[in-house]
């Protein structure tokens, strides 16, 4: 195990406090399963899903400059467990430090806003990582190998990126955004089997959900239908909003393709949550609309 | 070097098939250049685009290991260390296919007649008005100018129009190209059409409202155009002037920051009654989230509760501090 105790401050966004509480159960889970440490920032607030630069940059800068100052309050890196989170905020992050040497006066006004408002300035002293950049960078596959204590075997899981995570930010820790490979190294650690597909890297389509629901939901269809066709038992998403559409909305999805789908779609902290021994029920895999049951019983069988 | 290259073949009105080509290079070598030699050292039934061989002309897009790029601007040696893949002989391999979204002639050469369409679509002039000669010149600040820069920089090579995945499933969304040109004269000083302009992106889902904010746009673009950040520019001007009612995807946006000045974190029960319900005042759209709160309150997945954010009163203050300093 990787010591000293891995630290983070930790952002759980919205959708895990609400639509999705199954993945702030699982990340609750691993990460105390695997001694890495959390610290919630309690006052942090939503980093608006790339909607807040709609209205303007300085709006999203502002807010999320809010949200790193909490970190960097805490001398701890900023955890994400969502790939929109993460791309804001990491954005927002690689544009703020930029913005600190090349454009003060941008830097000094965000900076001005928090002051008025007396919160911490932004420092730029940080960094913004992603559960799934944590695992595979700061605890490292072979750390988390040893802990596998129920080998995902057979089981064959197709990766689903999120747009965010893989384009969002200028530069990637470990990913090429076009040929990424993060996921499926944890699958491989796990024991299970990657599944390539063109939808992996692509968009789920959930942003346009609220009124363009059925190019939203063909959009889903057509990465769930080919998943399936390329072999997955089940989906895995870095992400929640992913997961909202491909999951909560599978039902409309199967209406909009006209054909059958139930294809189980997995947080990711649950299918490494899976193999660490974790119960299901621990990990909110009740708690999905399309049943896991047929992938629980084939990790039984196998 | 030996490299195989493996191109996506297809005969008009036939089924694509590829066929591959094994050819000694050097890392330098472009793709262009590659393609060229195939086509006069081995094969000249090869088809497809090219001109200048110099990134300005934007005839040569493809799809190079996947994703559409220039293949005058890409060569073998950066293509093979990054997407490594090789052969059944261990030898290096770069797949090629046509173009995505645009329907196949030829081997590589797509018809690009919706893309040009769709370009006239969003009226890519500045307006009469501006374009009467005036006595002097036109005089723009280089603040002005600059906001022109980046879309200004597009060659139409239809890179961003191949991976857009909005194209994908609405075939009126007018694409990425069609907005950042749009975003070009609707920030152009000279242009007299901006507020019809605007009125005109904001309409159903073949404008802005389209975009599902994939990233793929910028992420091809070999000029840096970025259409993506110029489609939100394009968004912003439209959120500066509608209010709630105007439609469902401008209410999305607002009520996102009401419901974060309001809680912090966005409460999506009442994300949901108010974007898709318009506050119970449009009862099939509140009817159309029926099926999903039920299935999700039957899963234990609706959120019964929510907690606000510990720090609700502090983001509330900033966020009307920052809006007040350019809503006035």
């Amino acid at each position: 195990m990787p010591s000293p105790t891995l630290q983070y401050a930790y952002f759980p966004g919205c959708v895990a406090q609400g639509a999705c509480r199954e993945l702030y159960l699982s990340t609750e889970a691993i990460t105390r399963a695997l001694n890495i440490q959390l610290i919630e920032l309690k006052k942090a607030a939503c980093c608006g899903s790339g909607t807040y630069k709609e209205d303007s940059q300085l709006l999203e800068d502002t807010v999320n400059a809010r949200n790193i100052a909490l970190a960097e309050s805490l001398n701890l890196p900023l955890l994400t467990h969502c790939s929109t989170c993460q791309g804001v905020i990491g954005h927002v992050d690689e544009r703020l430090k930029e913005a600190k040497e090349k454009e003060p006066a941008y830097f000094q006004q965000v900076n001005g806003f928090l002051k008025q408002e007396g919160c911490s300035p932004y420092r730029g002293s940080t960094e913004i990582k992603h559960l799934l950049w944590v695992l595979v960078g700061d605890y490292g596959l072979e750390a988390l190998a040893e802990r596998v204590t129920q080998s995902l075997t057979g089981l064959n899981c197709a990766a689903f990126y999120g747009c965010y995570l893989l384009r969002g930010q200028k530069t990637l820790p470990h990913d090429d955004p076009l040929n990424p490979e993060s996921m499926e190294n944890i699958f491989r650690t796990l024991g299970a089997n990657p599944v390539y597909y063109r939808g992996r890297t692509q968009c789920c389509g959930w942003p346009i959900s609220s009124y363009a629901t059925k190019e939203s939901f063909s959009l889903a269809g057509r990465h769930l239908m080919e998943a399936i066709a390329a072999g997955a038992d089940c989906l895995v998403t870095p992400c929640p909003l992913c997961h909202l559409n491909l999951d909560s909305r599978q039902p409309e999805i199967e209406k909009v393709i006209g054909g059958k789908l139930g294809i189980p779609v997995l947080h990711l902290p649950q299918l490494v949550g899976l193999a660490l021994g974790i119960k299901p029920e621990e990990l909110g895999l009740d708690k999905h609309i399309v049943p896991v049951g047929s992938l629980l019983s084939k990790l039984r069988a196998s | 070097m030996e490299v195989i290259f493996k191109i996506v073949r297809q005969q008009p009105k036939g089924l694509p098939k590829l066929q591959s080509y094994r050819l000694e290079v050097e890392g330098r070598n472009t793709i262009l250049e590659c393609l060229n030699r195939i086509k006069w050292e081995i094969d000249g039934s090869l088809a497809f685009r090219k001109n200048c061989r110099n990134t300005i002309c934007g005839s040569c897009t493809m799809r190079i290991n996947g994703r559409s790029a220039l293949a005058c601007k890409e060569n073998v040696g950066s293509e093979i260390s990054r997407f490594p893949q090789v052969n059944s002989t261990n030898l290096p391999e770069i797949t090629i296919a046509p173009l995505g979204n645009f329907p196949v002639i030829k081997d590589l050469v797509t018809e690009m007649k919706s893309f040009w369409d769709n370009l006239e679509a969003i009226d890519p002039y500045v307006s009469t008005q501006g374009r009467n000669i005036p006595e002097r010149e036109f005089l723009q600040t280089p603040k002005e100018r600059s906001q022109l820069e980046a879309s200004g920089n597009c060659i139409l090579c239809g890179a961003c129009y191949s991976e857009c995945n909005a194209r994908e499933v609405n075939p009126d969304f007018v694409g990425p190209h069609a907005l950042a040109k749009a975003q070009r004269m609707v920030k152009d000083s000279r242009d007299s059409q901006k507020e019809e302009r605007l009125d005109r992106y904001k309409q159903g889902i073949e404008g802005v409202w389209g975009c599902t904010r994939c990233y793929m746009c910028n992420e091809v673009c070999p000029m840096e155009v970025q259409p993506m950040d110029r489609i939100g520019e394009i968004k912003q001007e439209i959120l500066a002037r509608n209010n709630h009612g105007a439609s469902r995807p401008i209410r999305h946006r607002k009520v996102l920051v009401d419901l974060v000045k309001a809680g912090g974190w966005v409460d999506e029960r009442k994300f949901g009654i108010q974007v898709v319900g318009n506050y119970f005042r449009d009862l099939q759209g509140l009817m159309s989230l029926a099926p999903l709160g039920l299935r999700m309150i039957a899963k234990g997945k609706f959120p019964l509760t929510f907690e606000a954010s510990e720090g609700t009163q502090e983001v509330r203050s900033l966020i009307e501090s920052v809006k007040e300093s350019y809503e006035g």
